[in-house]
């Protein structure tokens, strides 16, 4: 009996298709995305000469650099699909479903989702490749064959995928088997400690000194180590800022707040700095790795033509694409989580959206608000790790500025480029939330 | 933003229905009036030509059982749906407004103007603090923040909410956050509030006080009410109770002397910030308070 109704409220009615549909196209993406990084990688990974080690060594930087926002993009969609399944879990529980019901039908709905999400991306994988395969590596463009992943690779990342989808499913299931009614009571919005901030700024400040410290390593072993420990650390601390600067900024905005969608906004990213760093918390990464590897590069490329041998101008040259190609792809993630999340959001929020529409607020305003509560978090993370780095980094960028306004120039752009495409993740879930609030509700309830 | 709802309303109003029936109701100048209200969704008729006139200060109860379309024949009043034949007369302090023949931009914001509403769960913005979700429905309508905020503080007070300002609506309970919801529908001025079921998630005395605040909207501030419910003791507090099954009006009572008494509270004989609807507009003739909000003042 109980079976019976999972599946009656498991499957998809033709009202339902489309919350269906968006999680198994954010999986789609997410196995798309990894991929093709990991397709980009193997090649760079084989690259041939004496350099090999060193492109053996940025490739697992970037790779590192990429894992974080696809794995927040994979947790996003994973969340995507719970939202969906959240209300008939609660349904199955009230009809007296047990918990290991209930758990059964998350865990198989939510990893066919991803299964059939999964399988579309290697699909989709296999169509981007030759798109990929133009940017030029090693000299040469890398290749659409060179940058297919072998079969078990493929089925490797899929069952990761899936993986990502089950694990979320039950972590989420707490709350749905807790409380059948499904109830979520906001109370006081959370406040970040300071003592996070003090240790983040001053370890950035140590990173800086790190960074000018440089020439006076004594090998090129140890100089590597500090600029290594000088990135990774910057990195791991500005984790501990983040938050912490969204919501101070977030609580001046809600003082400052003049018009209703400015207020909206501000409200609902003081409701959890945290999570409003997660879903860009990427473009603060790839803000920071374009100023501080851009520098490098730009340097190197001063350098291309004078003492250097083609092996080396040819590294030049790779860095500064992979850096680019870094930031792009980042971007990419992070737009995606967006569309992603905002997904989600539109889905959660349809009830008090649709009264606020009821009142008389113009989608306008709401969608302003929307807007307001990624482009605010987005902006500060971006533009705090582009000034964090630079302070890292401080007589090399302003070196490189004056010295590679070109270079320079192209890292800034991918930055911009960046940011435009996160507000294109943004932009596109426009009609889901048109099409959310056009519904008349009086069908249901009359 | 214009001050209220253009004159042009009322012109293309006349122009709609210059000669129409009388409905039920009894009031020969109501201040909302529907004719042949019609509206399907797919196969099912919810509301099949529907007749309903509504007096200026009538708190009107729409009672039926689920599916009979008593929700649709709010929506379609409040013009949140138009439907799809029939008329839908509103008698604004600006003039005579046909509803039905707005497009979605202009009843959106007659809905801002003109009409306040109640729904049952609040939905109210749960971020927000209790003023400023009350605040917002000014300046939704271009009333800036500080202003707005100062209305809303009185209105909150006004029904007993005072020291509890600064709350998030989870801190609130089901009661308080209705209040809540009562003055957001209630600071704007406008002369009709429209409540769906707004006690059907209390228990009964916290049900009992919320009526108490929504009658205060005809008793104290000369405001028009209209609530959807299936509870007959709140339809029984009511002047008028219309109900309906399968999409039509089986009876519509007329109007009774005057709304039950709510119990009155502590500060029951303030009569609110000196903001919302015209009184010569809306208030009824044994009911009105001295000074009642002007609507035009909320869209300033």
């Amino acid at each position: 009996m109980i079976a019976r109704l999972a599946w009656m409220l498991a499957r998809p009615g033709r009202a339902g298709l489309g919350l269906t549909l968006l999680p198994i196209v954010a999986f789609a993406v997410v196995t798309t995305l990894m991929l093709t990084v990991i397709g980009g990688a193997q090649t760079l990974w084989n690259a041939p000469g004496d350099i090999r080690f060193i492109y053996q060594l940025l490739t697992v930087v970037a790779l590192a650099l990429l894992v974080v926002p696809l794995l927040s993009l994979g947790g996003a969609a994973a969340r995507l699909a719970a939202r969906r399944r959240d209300d008939r879990l609660a349904t199955l529980r009230l009809l007296g479903a047990s918990t290991a019901t209930v758990s059964a039908v998350a865990v198989l709905e939510s990893g066919a989702l991803a299964l059939v999400g999964a399988l579309a991306g290697g699909v989709l994988s296999l169509a981007v490749a030759p798109l990929v395969g133009l940017i030029p590596f090693l000299g040469h463009p890398l290749g659409a064959l060179n940058v297919l992943v072998a079969p078990w690779g493929v089925v490797a990342v899929v069952a990761g995928v899936v993986a990502v989808a089950i694990v979320s499913a039950v972590l989420g299931l707490r709350k749905v088997v807790l409380s059948p009614l499904g109830v979520r009571m906001r109370t006081d919005a959370p406040r970040q400690g300071w003592i996070a901030v003090v240790i983040g700024v001053l370890g950035i400040a140590g990173a800086s000194f790190l960074s000018s410290a440089l020439g006076a390593a004594g090998s090129v072993v140890i100089m590597i180590v500090m600029a290594g420990a000088a990135f990774a650390g910057a990195l791991a601390l500005m984790n501990l800022i983040g938050p912490w600067l969204i919501g101070v900024v977030a609580r001046r905005r809600v003082r400052s707040a003049s018009t209703p969608a400015k207020l909206l906004a501000a409200r609902a990213i003081l409701e959890s700095p945290k999570a409003a760093w997660r879903q860009v918390s990427a473009s603060a990464t790839a803000s920071f790795v374009a100023v501080f590897a851009g520098t490098g590069a730009a340097l190197l490329n001063l350098m291309n033509g004078e003492d250097l041998r083609d092996q080396d101008a040819m590294l030049a040259v790779d860095i500064r694409t992979g850096v680019i190609v870094t930031v792009v792809g980042t971007f990419l993630m992070v737009a995606c989580a967006v569309g992603v999340t905002q997904a989600a959001t539109i889905l959660d929020r349809v009830e008090v959206n649709r009264s606020l529409g009821h009142l008389g607020t113009p989608l306008s305003v709401i969608e302003r608000a929307r807007l307001g509560t990624v482009v605010v978090p987005l902006l500060t993370t971006s533009i705090t790790a582009a000034v964090a780095a630079v302070v890292v980094v401080l007589p090399l960028a302003g070196l490189a500025l004056v010295l590679a306004p070109l270079s320079v120039g192209m890292i800034v752009v991918a930055l911009l480029a960046g940011v435009g495409l996160v507000l294109l993740g943004l932009l596109a879930t426009r009609p889901l939330q048109a099409r959310a609030l056009s519904t008349e509700p009086a069908a249901a309830s009359a | 933003m214009s001050d209220q709802i253009p004159t042009s309303f009322a012109e293309r109003a006349a122009a709609a229905a210059p000669n129409r029936p009388s409905v039920p109701g009894g009031d020969p100048h109501p201040v909302l009036a529907a004719y042949g209200l019609s509206k399907t969704y797919g196969q099912t008729v919810a509301l099949g030509g529907v007749d309903l006139a509504i007096g200026r200060g009538e708190a009107v109860a729409i009672m039926g059982a689920s599916g009979s379309g008593k929700t649709t024949l709010l929506h379609c009043l409040a013009g949140i749906v138009p439907p799809d034949a029939g008329s839908i007369r509103f008698a604004g302090p600006g003039g005579s407004v046909e509803v039905a023949g707005l497009s979605e931009r202009e009843r959106s914001r007659l809905r801002r103007e003109a009409f306040g509403f109640v729904f049952q769960q609040g939905l109210l913005v749960p971020e927000l603090t209790a003023i400023e979700n009350v605040a917002l429905a000014l300046m939704v309508g271009g009333v800036g923040r500080r202003e707005a905020e100062q209305h809303a503080l009185g209105w909150l007070a006004d029904l007993g909410l005072s020291g509890l300002e600064q709350r998030r609506i989870g801190q609130l309970s089901g009661g308080q956050a209705q209040r809540v919801a009562i003055a957001r529908a209630l600071v704007t001025g406008a002369p009709v509030i429209f409540a769906d079921e707004p006690t059907g998630a209390l228990d009964s005395h916290t049900s009992s006080e919320v009526m108490d605040a929504l009658l205060r909207i005809v008793t104290d501030y000369g405001r028009t009410l209209v609530v959807v419910t299936h509870d007959a003791d709140v339809a029984a507090r009511c002047t008028r109770t219309v109900h309906m099954s399968d999409g039509r009006i089986m009876d519509a009572a007329l109007p009774a002397s005057a709304p039950a008494a709510p119990h009155r509270g502590a500060g029951s004989h303030h009569t609110g910030p000196q903001f919302g609807a015209d009184p010569a507009a809306s208030a009824p003739a044994d009911a009105a308070p001295a000074a009642v909000a002007r609507p035009e003042e909320a869209q300033r």
